[in-house]
């Protein structure tokens, strides 16, 4: 059971002068139970790709399989269960928290089970345990979502979500615009969900995000799919190419190397690791 | 959501694409009336009626649009036309020159309600068509630079013309960004499994109020922030403000402009003395 492209197309307003090829053949596989980040430049189809994991939209040409579903072009070959699909896969856009609506905290995240057919209890016990998850306790149930904080938006948006129970999880940029505690603690939640079993698919600008939570990267380049590599050995090469930037433990590593010191980069996993080597190479006993 | 046509500015460079938008909304308006004018006769009416369609969809074609553009977006408009005709043919009418289409009792219809049904629609489509040429080529923003110019003379009035230009100016700037809004929101609340399209009344209504409160939300949130933006650079509503692009009428614009006075004038001429093409080869028409 995987998430899996092939060769998939996707152009925007077709036939038009605004006509945009954003994808231009993905082949691609993600498998049950792994913690995949997307990376790319700012427009590089990384959210339209996503988009086509949920089948919001569907591929031009090319087909993209979850689990059993298929999303192809035609609408008579394309599965007929859309909303077992999005049960199955949820989609954490963008700064979330647009999308919040109802009068109180607990009524919105319970809206998203209601719709696949929980009864008002059963949805109301999701949601709470949604809200407990993401750090929103019972103070916050029965105030509007309108007047919480940025950053408890965020989290109510993504409680709404997670309310769903979804077995992938694709979330778009969770961190952008939250403080950096506030960015830890979201990580910490989605690792916690991954942890429970499942799939996780974070796009991402941030490179250490990617170093600390991930086991897969997928690199897209001006839509086609430039890499798939584990983010270890991602890190050893030049990845300004793709507009992104080493994590600063690389970036210092490197410098060392480049005033002389003589480790070698594929042994620098991590702080620990980094430090033995530095220890190494000034001589100093470790303990 | 991207595949609305009415109102969009297509970007080509056809003649008319380069006219002075001041002359374009001066033609706009004289064709318009010229489409809207009474004529003597029913054959009068069509024939008229008829080569103005076709001038407008000949000028549809220089901004590279199809008639099937005007017919598409007129999609939701043919349930009206329908009862229109209904209308006609049920309400009684007063005078008539042709002849009975069918008499049932004391209800009697005449060829006339058709005839009046079809005019309306021929109009329709012809200001559909006119109004399309305009929006497709004609950049909003050039447009309302269009309307600001002939709104000046009431300036002495204390008529606050670069106010109202200002105001549709933003309002046509923001159509695109609510548009990505909606189909933003339209996205993220389908995957919380709302079902626009099928599923029970209440859940359309309930998908429906999930679509618009956070619409509502995002552009008051938007117009705060547009607003204390502007007031940081120092905008001043009641200062006096210059143009950076000014327009500027070429001399085939002006004989854009002449053509289509000629027309208008030619129309009332046509209208006021109720003129019949169709009289001076001696034919009588209806």
């Amino acid at each position: 059971m995987s998430i899996r492209f092939t060769d998939v197309f996707y152009t925007y307003n077709p036939k038009t002068p605004l006509e945009h090829q954003a994808l231009k053949g993905i082949n691609l596989e993600i498998v049950e139970g792994s913690f995949v980040a997307i990376v790319g430049r700012t427009g590089c189809g990384k959210s339209t790709m996503v988009q086509h994991i949920n089948a919001l939209l569907h591929p031009t040409s090319g087909v993209v399989t979850v689990d059993d579903f298929q999303n192809v072009p035609e609408k008579k070959k394309r599965s007929k269960n859309t909303k077992e699909l999005r049960q199955k896969v949820g989609l954490v856009f963008q700064f979330p928290e647009y999308q919040l609506f109802e009068e109180t905290v607990e009524k919105d995240v319970a809206f998203g089970p209601k719709n696949f057919g929980k009864t008002e209890e059963e949805a109301m016990e999701a949601a709470h345990k949604a809200l407990l998850e993401v750090g929103l306790g019972e103070e916050f149930f029965k105030r509007s979502p309108f007047e919480l904080s940025g950053g408890e938006k965020r989290r109510a948006a993504i409680a709404g979500v997670l309310a769903i129970g979804p077995q992938y999880l694709v979330v778009d940029e969770p961190t952008a615009g939250l403080d950096p505690l506030g960015s830890k603690e979201m990580m910490a939640l989605f690792q916690k969900v991954h942890e429970a079993g499942a799939t996780i698919i974070l796009v991402t600008h941030d490179m250490a995000l990617v170093k600390r939570y991930c086991d897969k990267v997928i690199v897209v380049d001006d839509g086609t799919i430039a890499k798939v590599t584990t983010p270890d050995e991602f890190f050893l090469e030049d990845i300004e190419k793709y507009s992104l930037d080493s994590p600063e433990l690389y970036k210092l590593a490197r410098f060392c190397i480049a005033h002389g010191a003589d480790f070698d980069m594929k042994s620098i996993h991590g702080v620990t690791a980094f430090s033995e080597a530095i220890a190494k190479w000034k001589g100093v006993k470790h303990e | 959501m991207n595949n609305f046509t009415l109102g969009k500015y297509v970007p080509y460079n056809s003649f008319l694409h380069r006219m002075d938008p001041r002359v374009k909304l001066a033609m706009t308006v004289c064709l318009m009336v010229c489409v809207f004018l009474a004529y003597s006769t029913w054959s009068m009416t069509f024939l008229v009626g008829g080569i103005l369609f076709i001038l407008a969809v000949i000028l549809l074609r220089c901004t590279h649009m199809g008639i099937k553009d005007v017919l598409k977006s007129l999609r939701s408009l043919w349930f009206m036309l329908f009862f229109l005709m209904i209308i006609y043919i049920v309400v009684p009418r007063q005078t008539h020159t042709l002849p009975i289409a069918w008499e049932v009792g004391a209800w009697v219809v005449y060829w006339d309600s058709f005839a009046d049904a079809g005019k309306i629609m021929l109009r329709l489509i012809t200001m559909m068509t006119i109004t399309m040429t305009l929006t497709a080529s004609t950049k909003p923003l050039d447009l309302t630079y269009a309307l600001e110019w002939y709104m000046t003379p009431l300036k002495p009035l204390h008529f606050p013309a670069a106010e109202i230009a200002m105001t549709i100016s933003i309002a046509l700037r923001f159509i695109p960004t609510l548009l990505d809004d909606t189909s933003r929101v339209m996205k993220a609340q389908a995957s919380r499994g709302v079902d626009m399209e099928h599923g029970k009344l209440m859940q359309k209504i309930t998908g429906i109020t999930s679509l618009i409160i956070p619409l509502f939300v995002s552009s008051f949130m938007r117009s705060e922030e547009l607003a204390n933006a502007m007031e940081c650079r120092g905008y001043d509503p009641t200062a006096k403000r210059t143009r950076y692009r000014r327009l500027k009428a070429r001399f085939s614009d002006f004989v854009f402009l002449i053509v289509a006075n000629a027309l208008l004038a030619g129309c009332i001429y046509m209208c006021v003395t109720s003129f019949d093409v169709f009289a001076l080869f001696g034919v009588t028409a209806l």
